[in-house]
């Protein structure tokens, strides 16, 4: 019983040590709308497209039937994300033959309209 | 106190009876001001402190740094809508959070703050202490009762459950005390330590009453009857608004009371731990310097106090919530059978 009672104050001290040398420690919490998170180099968050031919590889491997390509000749007219739908899994940027796909850091998509977040995605030219 | 007293007896027009309800009147303000912004900081303190002790930054939006966060939530409470059961005893339901605090105030007018400042100075304190404390338990059972909600229920007999295991080894360590003094009185307790303070003789003693202690405050490892992840929040499951405040109110105002009363039982209480007063070493000629005496007094009880509330924090950011069936075995099998050995040896001691 003594060996229980030596052990268990031993490891209630320890915890209290343990708890003691945090508060000496500089906190973890960020204050994220006032400050930007840390975000690491491979975030998957809105996409972008760079001379996009419209082959629509990215909508077949869609798992969320997210994008709609609509082509006029031999482009894209009109390439849209319906975020609503999308779970940035990264499968468009991933199978794009011309790596014309990208994903940036931005991920503050949220509005108060489900309908605001189906949008079209600007195809610049390089 | 006295003072004023005397020289409110010596107008003549006065009657003697408003006099004594003048003083009191103004003493018992003094106490529930005292007591609602040092639990209003008491709040602040722990949710700070817990912060830091999880490395997190606590609250730090209202205000600057957050200090005006818990003056907020009391607005809020205030502003709340007192939610009417259909199916509860009403009038138990009303009074038990009343009664509850009530008897929390009473607590804090037993407190020596200084040698001059003592609201109810009876020969039995300590007896006292321990009957108006008795009286929370009580007023939480017949609030869980009253609820007709089945958590509210098994919080109520959580907490009675505990109260008839803690209750034993409290008054077995505070008889040791009472031992060790010869007196119920608690300014003669304090005066006792002016050489040595009680810890030093009664160091088990003082481990049995802090941990009985914790319990009585239903604070962690011991928070059985109001255990969040279990049974919602036990008694006050039900309470809402001003009444929900009351409880909340109550509990951090015995917090601190109770931390008072282990100053005062084992660390000397409003004495200063140096032997001198400050305010007469630098100000021994100043005339002022004998009233700044019981100033210095309060605040050495206050800041030994604050020391006992941070321990207690300490081991609520550590320990996790022990489970009823471990609680009483700890209780009946280890801290009872302590505090009994620890009043024979006193005994044997003393005599």
């Amino acid at each position: 019983m003594l060996k229980q009672l030596y052990l268990s104050t031993k490891a209630i001290l320890r915890g209290h040590y343990t708890v003691l040398k945090h508060l000496f420690r500089k906190p973890v919490t960020e204050e994220y709308p006032e400050i930007h998170p840390f975000l690491n180099p491979k975030f998957r968050g809105v996409h972008v497209l760079e001379n996009c031919k419209g082959c629509g590889y990215c909508k077949r491997v869609c798992p969320s039937n997210a994008i709609t390509i609509i082509k006029d000749d031999s482009l894209p007219s009109r390439y849209s994300i319906d975020y609503s739908k999308c779970i940035f899994c990264g499968n468009c940027m991933y199978y794009c033959p011309s790596k014309s796909m990208k994903m940036t850091e931005a991920f503050e998509v949220a509005t108060s309209n489900k309908l605001d977040l189906s949008y079209d995605v600007e195809n610049r030219r390089m | 106190m006295n003072y004023l007293l005397c020289t409110l007896m010596e107008i003549p027009w006065l009657p003697k009876i408003l006099a004594v309800i003048i003083t009191s009147g103004i003493a018992f303000c003094i106490i529930i001001s005292l007591l609602v912004l040092t639990v209003i900081a008491l709040v602040l303190i722990e949710r700070k402190l817990l912060g830091f002790f999880t490395q997190r930054k606590g609250p730090n939006r209202v205000g600057l740094w957050g200090v005006l966060q818990t003056t907020a939530d009391a607005i809020k409470l205030l502003c709340k809508e007192n939610i009417e059961l259909k199916h509860a005893d009403k009038i138990l339901f009303t009074l038990a959070p009343i009664m509850a605090f009530a008897s929390v105030i009473v607590l804090w007018c037993l407190i020596p703050y200084n040698s001059e400042f003592h609201l109810i100075n009876s020969s039995v304190g300590i007896l006292l202490y321990f009957f108006f404390a008795s009286f929370p338990m009580i007023f939480h059972f017949l609030a869980g009762y009253s609820s007709n909600n089945k958590y509210s229920i098994l919080g109520a007999y959580r907490g009675l459950a505990l109260t008839a295991s803690y209750s034993v080894s409290i008054i077995f360590s505070v008889l040791s005390i009472i031992l060790i003094t010869g007196t119920m009185d608690l300014d003669k307790i304090v005066l006792y330590q002016s050489h040595k303070w009680i810890i030093f003789s009664n160091v088990l003693g003082f481990i049995v009453f802090f941990i009985t202690s914790l319990a009585k405050l239903n604070r962690c490892p011991f928070d059985l009857s109001e255990a969040e992840s279990e049974i919602i929040c036990g008694y006050h499951t039900e309470y809402s608004g001003m009444r929900f405040a009351m409880f909340f109110l109550g509990e951090y105002a015995e917090l601190f009371v109770m931390s008072m009363l282990i100053v005062v039982l084992f660390f000397g209480g409003y004495l200063s731990p140096f032997g001198g007063y400050i305010s007469n070493t630098f100000m021994g000629n100043c005339p002022i310097s004998s009233y700044l005496i019981y100033f210095e007094q309060t605040i050495w009880l206050f800041i030994k106090t604050l020391i006992v509330i941070f321990s207690i924090i300490w081991i609520r950011a550590t320990l996790p919530r022990l489970t009823q069936f471990s609680t009483l075995n700890l209780f009946w099998k280890y801290i009872i059978p302590v505090s009994m050995i620890n009043l024979i040896i006193i005994f044997l001691v003393r005599f």
